[in-house]
């Protein structure tokens, strides 16, 4: 507080002792013969969270050539994503979309193969080599880029100091000019059910399980909870699905599509339950027992099963930041309240990522992390939060950018639609992997692209086409225009445009 | 002082580096010589003094040397070389005032050129250079444009607008098919990215739908380019007081600190006498600001530490018996002394835009820290007398008076007895 009145930055930097000579030097060399970090020199900029907005931050601002230090106390940089969401669980999926492949699809193929067979260790140990490879490349690009990394828990002390209680014991205090909250979000536990990761469990425990349960009840059918209810399906366990919303794939995705991807889900063994909520838990008994209720009308019954997936969403975390002691305000839903620039009230703490506002995905937190270290060195930063692709990487994965149908619709806002299915494509046919459809909003004057929304395969890596189109403001036209190369998947995002401003050949 | 300077450096070497790249894609291209424009050293900055031409004409320099020195309202800076040359010609002479960012200081030549041999390139308006990568038949216009500095090639009134080539695939496809010339083509204003020429805009321009739905289609789209920061509720602050208040119980009431006064003259004058003798001898001029921020430095370090509640932290260490090892009699000081008579600008940023939820947040903690001093830039101290005694004060909390008052003391220490140390 005091520190930000009348004097600049630099006045309240440290100075080298070697150049003081006596009376008054004798203090200041013992102290910085201490090696404590509360006399190390400031920083220009302080990172708290080692997660993909905060990593990606800090190797920004290094190649910004900015003095930068990221604190991150889970001991292994990546933050959620890295080590127990996004990478493990693609892990965990595309080996048990292998496993689920090679038992009941590698006959219709002409492969015959004999006894197969789940090692779960293995399994899970493919997992970790995936997750252990990317923290230390990303520990490496740290370095490379001259970034500090500290392995500790941050706390304010005060609008310009940070306390770090360090993992290896001892605390130490840094000093930034400017300071970085990206400290993310954790899993919303559900009220009445307590988590312990191994019967209740989180994302977190979902991707770690010890054995493959007969049964699981998965509370949420939004993208997390779709995704690990398909892991643990394909490796046996018979699933269900409970959703409180009338769609799965969360409220995001195109009604259309969720239910052409629920259609699909359901003929691989997973069970929804949608419009339904689950009243409370119980978890005494031998199976963790859930009470539901359909919302409408229907009457409340209850399910046991083995394991429980607690995937309603995640929250902003900000427990231990010693927000308090600096004054910021959180928002309703605990979000760090920020500006168009991520500036918090005080103008040099800014805030990004799942901690703050916007969707919560690991590409929008690393945009972020690249713009706000260019509004740091620059004063001018770029994310364009109407681009921002979404995938769920089921099989068939969805993917999807820009708006909804129903977005529109409940905007009142013209549009026309072009679809093309992928048992139309001829690529999607040799694989036999031909489930799924794309399908292009555009305005229906201009063709100017709106929204690009597809389930079926390859839907992730398709999605990108449509992210760019939608960046430089393309018309269905101009994306039908440009050459595909056959025989792709793609060629079915081609038809489809060509389905939204005249006709499509193939269909 | 060291990392600001750094900061002030690379955003004037970035500064370079964008002046130069832009003689690389005009005309200049096929020139030695290239323009050196005035550089934009901050995102607001718009002009700026020529202190001092650090590089004589005809002189060469080598990458990171420093060519000039400009004056802004916040501060005086550096800029730097980004690649070796020779100072072929200085437009603007030392001392130029409000000189505009974009307008050509000098004529810098590639490093081994014969200047005498070479063309000055011709002067580039800031309006013609600042151009997006410029469509080909643009760039066949431009020396007229040159001539012509009135003509600005975007303005509304003349109606015509540069799009970029190559022209999107219904872009293109529409324009051979209603047979519209470049001429018409350049009277349609584009409503996409950066004013990029869409399928809407020519479809509108023909006719064939409603003159104002491309407009309309692109301010939607622009609207959701951004988060939504309206109708931010701010969370009541209901339950984190009530843990708050009860810890605050017992703690046995811990009311608003009282703070006090401390004041102490400090004389300025051997700083300013070393100040002038190094001007003198050695040619570095030091700012006051320098002296002060070491001396303040220096005295923040190791400073008894005040009687506190210990933290949880040191509690647990002392249950594990490592509480003695680790006791700090001493510790850092955050204490910025307040100087009357000592002023420096602000760059609180005067936005235009309406107040949103940080303004309404700022403006509810006013008393966290008042808005002109929540970013104070350095300024040159040209202006601070220095010779006068200035009393620093601050305000402390009342427990803390002994430990500011030694801060103060060993700040008239630095100051009055020894500042050569400081540097």
């Amino acid at each position: 507080m005091l520190a930000s009145r009348l004097i600049p930055r630099s006045a309240i930097r440290t100075l080298p002792s070697r150049q003081l000579a006596s009376p008054v030097a004798a203090p200041v060399l013992s102290r910085w013969a201490r090696g404590f970090a509360s006399a190390s020199e400031e920083k220009d900029l302080i990172i708290i969270g080692g997660g993909v907005a905060g990593y990606v931050a800090a190797i920004k601002a290094g190649q910004e050539g900015m003095k930068v230090a990221c604190i991150e106390k889970r001991g292994t940089l990546g933050g959620t994503c890295l080590n127990v969401g996004c990478i493990p669980s693609k892990s965990l999926l595309n080996n048990s979309h292998l496993y689920h492949q090679i038992l009941h699809d590698s006959k219709n193929r002409g492969i015959e193969v004999g006894e197969v067979k789940l090692n779960l260790q293995n399994f899970m140990k493919a997992k970790e080599t995936a997750v252990t490879g990317l923290t230390k490349g990303v520990e490496f690009l740290l370095k490379k880029n001259g970034a500090e990394y500290i392995k500790g828990t941050g706390s304010f002390i005060n609008e310009h100091e940070i306390k770090v209680n360090l993992n290896d014991g001892g605390e130490s205090v840094l000093r930034g000019k400017n300071i970085l909250i990206a400290t993310g979000s954790e899993a919303t536990p559900f009220p009445g059910l307590t988590v312990d990761e191994k019967r209740v469990v989180t994302s977190t425990g979902a991707i770690a399980l010890e054995k493959v349960p007969e049964t699981m009840t998965v509370i949420g059918g939004g993208i997390i909870g779709l995704e690990m209810a398909s892991v643990w399906s394909r490796l046996g366990a018979k699933v269900t699905v409970v959703e409180f919303l009338g769609q799965i794939g969360g409220p995001g995705m195109d009604t259309e599509i969720s239910k052409a991807t629920q259609k699909i889900l359901k003929k691989q063994g997973i069970e929804f339950k949608l419009n339904t909520k689950v009243v409370s838990g119980d978890t005494t008994g031998e199976l963790v027992k859930l009470d539901i209720d359909a919302a409408k009308g229907g009457k409340p019954e209850s399910i046991d099963s083995e394991v429980v997936l607690v995937a309603i969403g995640r929250r902003p975390y900000t427990q231990g930041l010693g927000l308090e002691n600096i004054g910021l305000e959180l928002d309703e839903r605990g979000r760090v309240i920020i500006d168009s620039e991520y500036r918090t009230k005080i103008p040099h703490i800014r805030c990004i990522g799942d901690v703050t506002f916007g969707p919560m995905l690991a590409h929008k937190a690393e945009e972020e992390a690249v713009a706000v270290v260019e509004y740091m060195a620059k004063g001018h930063g770029h994310v364009n939060y109407g681009c921002i692709p979404s995938v769920m990487y089921t099989h068939p994965e969805v993917a999807w950018v820009g708006q909804s149908e129903q977005d529109l619709k409940s905007q009142n806002i013209p549009y026309k639609i072009g679809t093309f299915p992928f048992s139309a494509n001829s690529r999607a046919k040799t694989n036999l992997d031909s489930e799924g459809l794309v399908k292009i909003l555009a305005d229906p004057e201009t063709d100017r692209l709106l929204g690009a929304h597809i389930v079926g395969p390859g839907a992730g890596e398709m999605i990108a086409e449509a992210t760019l189109a939608l960046e430089y403001g393309a018309s269905s036209e101009d994306i039908a225009r440009t050459c595909h190369a056959h025989p792709t998947l793609s060629e079915a995002f081609k038809e489809a445009a060509m389905a939204t401003y005249a006709k499509a050949v193939h269909f | 002082m060291a990392s600001f300077a750094a900061a002030c450096r690379i955003s004037a070497r970035l500064a370079g580096g964008r002046a130069t790249s832009r003689g690389f894609t005009t005309s200049s291209r096929c020139l030695a010589a290239q323009n050196f424009t005035m550089p934009a050293l901050s995102p607001t900055m718009t002009e700026g003094n020529i202190a001092s031409w650090k590089v004589k004409e005809g002189d060469a320099f080598s990458a990171g040397d420093v060519l000039l020195e400009i004056e802004t309202d916040k501060a005086t800076m550096d800029v730097e070389a980004q690649d070796d040359g020779i100072m072929m010609k200085i437009v603007s002479q030392d001392g130029s005032k409000g000189v505009q960012v974009g307008t050509r200081i000098a004529v810098l030549a590639d490093a081994g050129d014969d200047i005498s041999a070479l063309e000055l390139p011709a002067d580039e308006q800031p309006k013609t250079s600042s151009q997006p990568a410029a469509a080909p038949a643009s760039q066949k216009e431009e020396p007229k444009a040159a001539g012509k500095p009135a003509k600005k090639p975007e303005s509304a009134a003349s109606g015509t607008y540069e799009h970029s080539y190559p022209l999107l695939p219904s872009v293109g496809l529409l324009v051979h098919e209603h047979g519209l010339s470049k001429e018409d083509v350049s009277k349609i204003k584009g409503t996409g990215p950066s004013g990029r020429l869409l399928k809407g805009d020519v479809l509108a321009y023909i006719g064939a739908i409603n003159a104002d739905r491309p407009a309309t289609v692109s301010s939607h789209l622009a609207k959701l380019a951004h988060l939504d920061l309206s109708n931010i509720k701010v969370a009541e602050k209901k339950s984190a007081k009530a843990p708050e208040a009860s810890e605050a119980k017992a703690l046995k009431a811990a009311p608003k600190p009282e703070k006090v006064l401390v004041e102490l003259p400090i004389s300025l004058e051997n700083v300013a006498q070393l100040q002038r003798r190094l001007q003198d001898s050695a040619d570095v001029s030091v700012s006051i600001n320098t002296f002060i921020s070491k001396a303040t430095a220096f005295a923040n370090g190791r400073l008894p530490v005040v009687p506190r509640q210990p933290t949880t932290n040191e509690l647990f260490d002392e249950v594990l018996g490592l509480g003695k090892a680790k006791a700090n009699k001493y510790s850092q000081g955050s204490y910025v002394p307040t100087i009357p008579d000592f002023s420096y600008a602000t760059s609180r940023r005067t936005s235009a835009k309406k107040s949103d939820i940080i303004d309404i947040l700022t403006g509810s903690a006013k008393k966290t820290s008042s808005p002109s001093a929540q970013r104070p830039a350095p300024r040159p101290d040209a202006r601070l007398v220095a010779d006068d005694i200035h009393t620093f004060s601050l305000l402390v909390p009342k427990e803390e008076k002994a430990r500011a008052e030694l801060f103060l003391e060993r700040c008239k220490l630095a100051l009055e007895e020894v500042p050569e140390t400081l540097l």
